[in-house]
């Protein structure tokens, strides 16, 4: 926001000048309260200032924790919503690219790679890459189908979601996957005292793509194309490879956050992983002020998108709301996070 | 029905587009109502329509005034207004759209598809024509389109019809199909206004002629009693301003060479070739296909048949990025479609061509990135706050100065530029023509494409002039006056 010659602003002036100009102001806004109510719904009845303090510190660790999966899964929906695309498949991909990596590393009673004598680090890298390739290829698929064949991206993601959850769930019906334990440290390595990897790979990713999104031809292309697609390609963008890569970025994320999710609980329920995670992202991308009409958005939005989801779900869980009225709630917060970024643009 | 229009007055602020006009249609008759862009045709038509208001006038209909608040008024008095966008639904059967907004039902309350079908097929037969009424509209030609439209029109009882361009987007066969049409209304007492650019056209169907400029009826007649040299001389007037801004130019290699460029529809067997320091025009009117010929030449239509030369080095281009790669600049035209990313800032869009060779480790470098981009700024003189300010921010003109940056931090040997003076004011058009002629000096191959005839002869050393899909000729010198490409363009 450039900041007019003006002589001297109160601080209200300022605050009503953001407030009606910049949507990310809003945005911050309704996290600021969230936050407030939700330390409020937490409570004060410590012993100390520091019991309080290492229990509100613990709480939003939690949170943290419990959305980085989606929280990554959304970094990669902000740049696919900027676009002007969707992707549906992320849920269904995630667990198509779980079954992959937990076939190759199982560890009772034997998987691939147990069968033939490699265990330990090596097997867990080598699936890790299989599980990336294999996200890689499912983002090439639902690219190459979007860019090229010019398929909306609603359809092409809705048959893929559809493709990877039936495929994987009929394939691994009898195979009984446990992860070896070592495995597990990807995920739950203590640092301090506590489980905090899951949030570092999500901060460190956002970090690289809020770059990505700011300051690489490809990420300015991605917005040039969500924007206007066809002076984007008269400016000589080629518009078919960038969203098909926008795909493939996607496809990684995922595989990502089905590494970490294995890694957090050592298994994976094939039919309920996973599930709603595209609409969870989805709304992380809007809440944060992307538009969907593509051209518009960023990834800090996403990263307050997430946290005011997060927040939001905390706090229904602290206050005691039945789980059946909680997705209600968060309907809620969509519409109204979204509302107050309309008022700014009209204005 | 006879129409007369007396003293129509309409202006849109301080424009005033109709001043007086007067204009009268007698049953049975088709009078071409002719003038350049913006003289003041649509506005007169439209008024007739019920789409505009006139400030002052009347209208009579056999001799009693009539006022048309809505354009369903107009259409119940008997007028229908056949727009360029055809007003059919592609995805219903002709017999349907024949009975839109007025389905024919059974006592059921369904539709009563037989009764529309046979009610459809006995107009058809009536007026010799030979359409399927089951046909989906999707399925028809551009000419069995416009003459379902003119159909439906009669069938609700239109005596005028107004047609505004109709034989734009038609082939050869297709518009005499729509003319055959045009006689059998004649032969039934119907009036029609045939709004048009092509004169040929305009001598070989209409019997009157009414020509407007800037907004005065200046020659009405006879269409017998002229000759398409008079009618273009009437539609540009006789004060031109004819003085070349280009002094001796030299001339330098050839850059561009097309050789027998086909692609149907749009422009078939087109030979032309460009050198370094020159400024080619090439001029048409609507639907002559010099937007599409010079698209391709930048990879944007795809598959094309001929051979495209650059630097005497035969090449195939099939892409924006291949033709970029190659040298070639391309400023499009209709800006806030084609030319600028609203979403994005001045910088951004200044620059979007170059992010690529900008960068410093993957990243963009925006130092680099500004300094490009001011050097372009001062060269153009483009007006604005600060480099991150929106695109949407500056003025139609400089918006335009900023699209031209962009092509020029790509240093083009050869530079395309589509109705480059589109919706900038006069100032800024100056500063344009300026920027053209410098860049011819410093050597880069520039063609403009233009229907603007002025804009041609001031800044252009010679010119193509298009006439449907061909090069009717090359024009230069003397003979490159507005009357001579008026005549060539409307097919003369």
């Amino acid at each position: 926001m450039t900041v007019a010659k003006q002589k001297k602003e109160t601080f209200f002036q300022r605050v009503a000048r953001e407030w009606k100009t910049n949507p990310m102001f809003s945005t911050g806004c309704v996290l600021v309260l969230m936050i407030v109510i939700q330390t409020v719904a937490l409570g004060f009845n410590d012993a100390s200032f520091g019991a309080w303090l290492q229990r509100w510190g613990k709480n939003w660790i939690n949170i943290l924790r419990n959305n980085a999966g989606v929280g990554i899964v959304a970094l990669g929906m902000t740049f696919v919503i900027i676009s002007g695309g969707i992707d549906l498949a992320v849920g269904s991909t995630m667990v198509a690219i779980g079954a992959v990596l937990m076939f190759i590393i199982n560890g009772y009673p034997a998987g691939l790679l147990t069968s033939i004598g490699i265990t330990g680090v090596p097997a867990y890298i080598i699936g890790i890459l299989a599980a990336l390739l294999v996200g890689c290829l499912i983002g090439t698929i639902n690219g190459t189908l979007i860019a090229r064949s010019k398929l909306p991206a609603f359809i092409v993601t809705l048959g893929m979601m559809k493709i990877c959850r039936s495929v994987t769930q009929q394939c691994m019906q009898t195979v009984a996957v446990k992860v070896p334990t070592g495995f597990l440290a990807i995920a739950n390595t203590k640092i301090g005292g506590e489980t905090v990897l899951p949030i570092l790979y999500w901060l460190v990713i956002a970090a690289i793509l809020y770059v990505v999104s700011r300051h690489t031809p490809f990420g300015r292309q991605i917005y040039a194309i969500g924007s206007n697609e066809r002076t984007a390609r008269l400016s000589g963008v080629n518009v078919e490879k960038v969203k098909t890569w926008i795909y493939i970025l996607m496809g990684a994320l995922v595989s990502v956050t089905a590494v970490i999710q294995i890694a957090r609980i050592g298994s994976m329920d094939y039919a309920n992983a996973g599930s709603g995670y595209e609409m969870d992202a989805i709304a992380a991308v809007v809440v944060g002020g992307t538009s969907m009409a593509g051209g518009k958005g960023s990834i800090v939005g996403t990263v307050l998108g997430m946290l005011i989801i997060a927040v939001m779900n905390n706090l229904l869980n602290l206050m005691g709301v039945p789980p059946f009225l909680r997705e209600a709630f968060k309907g809620f917060i969509v519409i109204v996070a979204v509302l107050l970024q309309k008022k700014e643009s009209a204005n | 029905m006879n129409l007369s229009m007396r003293g129509i007055v309409k202006s849109f602020g301080a424009n005033d587009v109709l001043k007086s006009v007067d204009f009268s249609l007698k049953g049975g008759e088709i009078c071409a109502l002719l003038g350049e862009n913006g003289a003041g045709k649509s506005t007169l038509m439209n008024i007739l329509g019920g789409v505009l208001q006139a400030d002052a006038g009347t209208i009579e209909l056999d001799g009693k005034p009539v006022q048309f608040h809505t354009p369903h008024r107009s259409l119940e008095a008997g007028i229908a207004f056949i727009h360029q966008e055809l007003n059919l639904i592609n995805d219903l059967p002709v017999y349907e759209n024949m009975f839109i907004g007025r389905e024919l039902k059974k006592k059921s309350g369904l539709l009563d598809h037989r009764e529309m079908i046979r009610q459809t097929q006995q107009f058809f037969d009536e007026m010799g024509l030979d359409i399927a009424p089951r046909a989906m509209v999707s399925s028809l030609d551009a000419s069995y389109k416009q003459i379902v439209e003119i159909s439906r029109a009669l069938m609700m009882k239109a005596s005028i019809i107004i047609m505004d361009e109709p034989t734009t987007s038609l082939t050869d066969p297709e518009i005499e199909r729509v003319f055959d049409m045009l006689r059998t209304l004649k032969g039934q007492q119907v009036g029609v206004v045939f709004i048009s650019h092509k004169l040929r056209e305009v001598m070989e169907i209409c019997d009157r002629y009414t020509v407007l400029r800037d907004g005065v009826v200046v020659a009405d007649g006879l269409v017998k009693d002229t000759s398409i040299n008079q009618l273009a001389c009437d539609m540009v007037g006789h004060a031109v301003k004819t003085d070349s801004a280009r002094g001796n130019t030299t001339v330098g290699a050839e850059v561009l060479r097309l050789e027998n460029l086909t692609l149907e529809p749009y422009y078939r067997s087109v030979n032309l070739s460009v050198h370094a320091g020159e400024v080619v025009g090439v001029t048409g009117l609507l639907g002559d296909g010099r937007s599409e010929l010079f698209r391709t030449v930048f990879g944007d239509m795809g598959k094309y048949e001929g051979q495209i030369f650059l630097n005497e080095k035969p090449v195939t281009i099939h892409s924006t990025r291949q033709a970029l790669q190659m040298g070639i600049g391309y400023l499009p035209r209709n800006r806030k479609e084609n030319g600028i990313i609203k979403d994005m800032s001045i910088l951004e869009n200044g620059s979007i061509v170059t992010w690529p060779r900008l960068t410093r480790f993957g990243l963009i470098d925006r130092k680099k990135q500004l300094a490009e981009f001011d050097r372009q700024r001062q060269e153009l003189g483009i007006k604005m706050e600060k480099p991150d300010d929106s695109i949407t921010s500056l003025s139609g003109g400089n918006q335009q100065k900023v699209v031209l940056a962009k092509w020029l931090s790509a240093r083009p040997g050869l530079l395309i530029l589509d109705n480059p003076t589109q919706g900038v004011d006069v100032g800024a058009k100056e500063d344009i023509y300026d920027i053209i002629l410098r860049l011819a000096e410093a050597g880069v191959a520039v063609v403009v494409l233009s229907n603007e005839a002025q804009e041609i002869i001031r800044v252009c050393d010679r010119a193509y002039v298009m006439y449907h899909g061909d090069i009717r000729a090359q024009v230069q010198g003397e003979t490159m006056n507005e009357q001579e490409m008026m005549r060539l363009a409307t097919g003369g």
